[in-house]
């Protein structure tokens, strides 16, 4: 009975971890599925660009609003530059870019994978000589991690904008006074935080999704779960990796 | 036999002006239904009262594995923990940086409730109970499931979709706070546990800036996000077609429209109701 009620977890939590080493293992190991490769990095881009511009809009605004309502009072909105990027490049960018390359790349790995999982088809690769892994997870992940690491550099950039034409043009903040206070507190180090940040995070939104979908079972029903489970699991750890990298990255970046 | 018919003139014309109307009838149809949802909900209460309760009791535990990491409470719970240990992290750290790190307290009572855990709920909403919603529905549309249903003369709509959205806003109450607490938990843990600061600077500044109405606002900013979840998701599912991936994508791209939408409501309702005066007075 114990074993039956901590027992799927358990294995899950081991099925993921085989795989990620067969992963690891086979990124290393010839040949690299390049053509795979390159349509993943397309197709992730493809459907995460355009969300992600619409999500971190509206959340770095968000940020510069309440952060100006705090330095009108006190009399220092001409701080509101650095607020604007310590909120942007440290936290907005890289978690806009898990939301998106989660919920918009992830999901549609997932689903792509597990409909292939539940017509045999990764079973049928196996039986040619083909190892899935190679051919079909190695691409996706490094595909994953590619398109995170680009997008959120965009996507700071663009946070930071529409934080610049928010606050100068609707809070009346002198542009000046915004972008010289940009580099007060954010310096180099930060931007290298949250590019690592960000590549860890689509390394593991890629694995998840590659584990969830080549282990579905049972239906459309099935695919659907995955791919929900998939969303849940993939924010889940990435909210973990970004408080241990925050807490760790923020001993090199503050002084 | 083949059958020769004649191409018709003006094919890429015809083509870019389908895709307008193509997209101004799908913004219609999303319309429609999400009327026809909200119109539906007292129906729901009154007719299909079982499924009601069957839906606020598995939205509030989950569904399948996600009940073994505990239902949609612990998921929420943890993504606020980890998001009020951040301003702990973050905050001390900077305001440490200028000389201020006394007011970490202030900066979770001001932060945490207008801005990280409103976000962080909506997000962590969309991908539970509003991805699982699309996959319920999705996978019963795939099966024709939805058709059985008119058949036997259950309202689908009202069935799937109303009870569904009265569901989530019932759930996310509690939900809610739980989520606020665990924030305001883990970043007062962070800040005196770890990091060292007195217990008793730290509950000065953070009781002395929480203001009672901010709360209330941040909860109101909830349950109308959650309306927006979950209309979004049923809308997804109930409309999912082409097999098997053609649910899974239905959950994606749920997943994205209702992130987004999600952000775009916060931003609006935080402009209403902070826009003119700020409701922030530093001399208390």
């Amino acid at each position: 009975m114990v074993t039956y009620l901590g027992g799927k977890p358990v294995r899950a939590v081991g099925g993921f971890f085989a795989m990620t080493l067969d992963t690891f293992v086979q990124m290393v190991k010839p040949p690299f599925a390049w053509k795979e490769y390159i349509l993943q990095s397309w197709f992730v881009a493809r459907v995460s660009v355009l969300p992600a511009l619409m999500l971190t809009m509206p959340y770095s605004v968000l940020l510069v609003f309440t952060f100006n309502i705090l330095l009108t009072e006190f009399g220092a909105s001409d701080f509101s530059g650095t607020g604007a990027a310590i909120g942007t490049v440290n936290q907005i960018g890289p978690i806009v870019t898990v939301l998106v390359v989660s919920g918009a790349g992830a999901t549609a790995m997932c689903a792509d994978l597990g409909a292939r999982t539940i017509r045999d088809e990764i079973d049928a690769l196996r039986v040619m000589g083909i190892n899935p892994i190679q051919a079909l997870v190695v691409p996706r992940v490094l595909a994953a991690t590619t398109v995170a690491l680009a997008l959120s550099a965009s996507v700071i950039l663009v946070g930071l904008t529409g934080a610049f034409f928010f606050t100068v043009f609707v809070q009346h903040v002198s542009p000046g006074a915004f972008v010289a206070g940009l580099t007060l507190l954010t310096g180099v180090a930060d931007v290298i935080v949250s590019l690592v940040k960000a590549t860890l995070f689509g390394m593991a939104a890629g694995l998840i999704a590659c584990y969830k979908g080549i282990s579905v079972g049972g239906g459309p029903a099935g695919v659907g779960n995955a791919v929900n489970e998939t969303v849940v699991f993939t924010f889940m750890v990435l909210f973990a990796i970004n408080i241990i990298v925050t807490a760790v990255g923020i001993q090199f970046t503050v002084q | 036999m083949t059958q020769a018919v004649p191409s018709k003139p003006y094919v890429r014309l015809r083509r870019a002006s389908d895709s307008v109307v193509g997209g101004w009838k799908r913004i219609g149809s999303q319309a429609q239904f999400y009327a026809k949802t909200l119109a539906s909900i007292p129906d729901a209460v009154v007719n299909y009262r079982t499924e009601l309760w069957r839906l606020i009791a598995q939205m509030g535990l989950g569904a399948g594995a996600l009940a073994v990491v505990g239902g949609t409470v612990a998921i929420v719970g943890f993504l606020t923990i980890t998001t009020g240990a951040l301003v702990a992290v973050q905050g001390y750290n900077q305001l440490a940086s200028v000389g201020f790190e006394a007011l970490t307290g202030f900066a979770s009572a001001f932060f945490n409730v207008r801005l990280i855990v409103p976000g962080t709920t909506s997000v962590a909403l969309s991908a539970t109970i509003g991805a699982g919603a699309t996959a319920q529905i999705g996978a019963m549309r795939i099966n024709e499931e939805v058709d059985a249903l008119e058949v036997i003369g259950i309202r689908s709509v009202t069935y799937l979709a109303s009870t569904r959205v009265l569901a989530g806003v019932v759930v996310v109450i509690p939900l809610y706070c739980v989520a606020v607490m665990m924030a305001f938990l883990a970043a007062r843990m962070g800040t005196t546990a770890i990091y060292g600061q007195g217990s008793g600077v730290y509950d000065h500044y953070f009781s002395t800036f929480l203001n009672p109405t901010d709360l209330i606002w941040s909860f109101f900013q909830v349950v109308a996000i959650t309306v927006v979840i979950m209309l979004v998701h049923t809308y997804y599912g109930y409309n999912a077609s082409g097999g098997p991936a053609g649910v899974g994508e239905a959950v994606g791209r749920a997943v994205r429209t209702s992130m987004v939408i999600a952000a775009i409501e916060i931003i609006f309702i935080s402009l209403a109701v902070y826009g003119q005066s700020g409701n922030f007075n530093l001399a208390g």
